[in-house]
């Protein structure tokens, strides 16, 4: 033990280095359980999500024929479709949340901290290809391989929910579904992996590194969903009732409604004033007098001419990928952050 | 190695005088002490977050509930309150986050059991000890498998108190809350059933350890065949445990879970669900009467309306809020079996096993 703790040789310059593709066969060998697993799991979900895909695109075409769209006749279609199968497509979207953390834990984890805990890395780090060489040898195609993975499978997610934006049942911007579409779910799936490899490096044993990583994960996530995201674009604020998918508007089903932040009546000085007040103001065969207010577009046009605003905040849906760039740049920038310093303490730690 | 896989030792040696069962209390502890201490962390952990969100759950309810039953579930005030329940801790009130612990706890402290020492070699020194390899896997599986229940089923009663008020009678007669206690993602989070999800994940844990005899590849497989059983039970299990019940009765109590509905003319089957288009065009033209949300489900009321003159008749098979025990018995009796079996199927293979 004692003959291998002398401190590392500087990272020898005269050696001519070993070509970086002949890591490849090492990466791939040590490494195809894993993405084996991966494999199997996307597949298992992609087959799943095709057959249950096909019988919502086929229901959904029923109600994406009727006309004219505005009937009373084809609303109760557009209900009848969503609560047949909505319920289903949410707790698909519910699980399907934990994927890119379990992805990004069981291969990302285990890359360092298998060295680490069965001191294989006494000889992987003194091979002449150099420590964090072989590091990031590893790291890297694994990074790409999982994240291009999760993006071919979000494809088919996309697919999946589009009956769901198409007939105004869910913005996309929602936080159970803006992260399982565009470019969010490779993103995560490789900001998970970034967060296990750094976590296996520093706890150096795999299952609590693992462990440590959903965690990590999990938390990283909960705080985006329900803090962060609704602030990456100054939301929009109108007194235009008619904001796309609001119940108060003439505009309930629409494709693609957006995410209301938001709403709140005010007076004509500019005071806010609740809902309550405001069914006191309505007229009873309006529904008011009982409590609050109906929503609905004849409430909202009363109030309006009698001097009332509707002040809604919210991100139109025409933002999803404005909001899908910048949830994937900045992981994409903590994913690489996250490597870079897996890789600074592989090259730091004295072997 | 081959010194080693020799015919094992026949079990029943009677020579040296067997060891009592309470001194591997003390090997079962420290071997498995850090993931015991890690399940403590992350249940300790979620039982501050939900212990928080639920006086603040606790609070607005109960605000709203005097309101409503002091000035009429019709007055402003009432409505204010029942509005801003909605909004309070939403991305716990479906429960499908939850549904994830059990299957993290069972596989991260199941899998590692046998696996660890499988692959690192260290059975062909703890399974060659006096106690004896079967008593050895049994003496660690027990032990562990009871205190995750233990621990899981003290984290059930929290789990109750943080969805108690959706389900409270006053509750649900004032509109507050119309969730059903069949919910897919509430079912198995209070009761007996979650400390068995629990206790069955467990257990797929410790046999996929034994099968598989690698940590982390057992860990990955119990998650996957949890999840499986899980969703199974879930989906097409758990509404067969008793017959539903049938009714002609429109108002169904919204915590009821409804199986489906259809609909007679004159004592024979005249559609299933939701009325042809056919029909509603001939005896709804104005569509069914009263507001349909895009979430909101089309009244029954409504649509009965239209139909009830012209002979027809809606039919309901559900299943009452009253069977929640009786199915949580079900639920439990199965998973306790299932358990069981799973642990005695892996101390049987750990007996067989050549070491």
């Amino acid at each position: 033990m004692t003959a291998l703790t002398v401190p590392a040789r500087p990272e020898d310059a005269r050696l001519r280095p070993v070509p970086w593709r002949r890591m490849a066969w090492v990466t791939w060998r040590q490494h195809r359980i894993a993405l084996a697993g991966v494999a199997a799991l996307l597949g298992a979900l992609a087959v799943y999500l095709w057959v249950t895909g096909l019988h919502v695109h086929h229901a959904y075409a029923a109600v994406a024929a009727c006309h004219p769209a505005s009937s009373n006749t084809c609303a109760t279609l557009t209900v009848n479709f969503n609560n047949a199968n909505g319920s289903t497509a949410e707790l698909i979207a519910a699980l399907l949340q934990g994927a890119p953390a379990l992805i990004g834990a069981f291969v990302g984890a285990p890359v360092l901290a298998r060295e680490l805990e069965t001191g294989t890395f006494r000889y992987a780090w003194t091979q002449g290809f150099g420590r964090w060489r072989w590091t990031l040898a590893k790291l890297v195609p694994l990074a790409i391989a999982v994240a291009a993975a999760a993006g071919a499978f979000s494809l088919l997610l996309s697919w999946y929910y589009a009956p769901f934006f198409a007939d105004g049942n869910q913005t996309p911007l929602a936080s159970t579904v803006f992260d399982l579409r565009g470019v969010a779910f490779a993103a995560w799936t490789l900001a998970a992996f970034a967060i296990g490899a750094l976590a296996g490096m520093l706890i150096r044993r795999v299952v609590p590194a693992i462990a440590a990583t959903l965690a990590a994960t999990a938390g990283l996530g909960l705080v985006t969903g329900l803090y962060l995201r609704e602030h990456y674009v100054t939301a929009l604020v109108t007194s235009n009732p008619n904001v796309p998918g609001s119940t108060m508007g003439s505009n309930v089903f629409v494709s693609d409604p957006a995410w209301i932040l938001s709403e709140q009546w005010q007076t004509k000085a500019g005071r806010p004033v609740s809902e309550s007040a405001l069914g006191q103001v309505l007229p009873a065969q309006l529904g008011g007098k009982g409590g609050g207010i109906p929503q609905s577009f004849e409430v909202t046009d009363y109030l309006t001419r009698h001097g009332y605003t509707l002040w809604t905040t919210y991100q139109p849906a025409s933002r999803f990928w404005p909001f899908q760039w910048i949830e994937g740049g900045w992981l994409l920038a903590l994913s690489v952050l996250l490597i870079a310093a897996t890789v600074w303490l592989v090259r730091r730690r004295a072997a | 190695m081959t010194a080693l896989t020799m015919a094992a030792i026949p079990e029943e040696d009677v020579g040296p005088r067997r060891l009592p069962w309470r001194r591997m209390g003390w090997v079962t502890w420290r071997q498995h002490r850090t993931g015991l201490a890690g399940v403590a962390v992350f249940l300790g952990a979620l039982a501050v977050c939900l212990w928080l969100a639920g006086l603040k759950l606790h609070h607005v309810f109960a605000a709203a509930t005097a309101a409503c039953s002091l000035a009429g579930s019709a007055s402003a005030v009432c409505y204010d309150l029942s509005t801003s329940i909605i909004g309070t801790n939403g991305f716990l009130s479906n429960g499908f986050m939850l549904q994830a612990v059990p299957p993290l706890i069972g596989a991260f402290v199941g899998a590692p059991v046998l696996a660890r020492e499988l692959e690192t070699g260290t059975f062909r020194y703890a399974w060659t000890q006096g106690f004896g390899r079967w008593r050895w896997a049994l003496a660690k599986l027990a032990p562990l498998a009871i205190v995750l229940a233990a621990a899981t089923g003290a984290l059930t009663v929290l789990l109750s108190w943080y969805y108690q008020p959706y389900f409270a009678t006053v509750n649900q007669n004032l509109g507050l809350s119309d969730a059903t206690p069949f919910a897919p993602g509430l079912f198995d989070l209070r009761g007996i059933t979650f400390a068995a999800w629990t206790l069955v994940a467990f257990a797929i844990g410790s046999l996929a350890g034994m099968l598989i005899r690698r940590v982390v590849p057992a860990i990955a497989a119990a998650l996957a065949a949890y999840a499986g059983v899980a969703f199974a039970a879930g989906a097409f299990l758990r509404e067969h445990y008793l017959a539903p019940l049938v009714t002609s009765n429109l108002n169904v109590p919204a915590s009821a879970w409804i199986m489906s509905q259809w609909w007679t003319k004159g004592g024979r089957f005249a559609f299933a669900g939701f009325p042809p288009d056919s029909l509603l065009n001939r005896f709804c033209p104005a569509g069914p009467a009263g507001p349909v949300g895009p979430h909101g489900k089309p009244k029954a009321e409504a649509i009965a309306g239209c139909l009830t003159p012209h002979g027809y008749t809606q039919w309901t098979s559900y299943h009452p809020a009253s069977q929640f025990w009786p199915f949580q018995w079900i639920e439990g009796g199965w998973l306790l079996a299932l358990s069981a079996l799973l642990i005695a199927a892996t101390v049987w293979l750990v007996r067989r096993r050549a070491a």
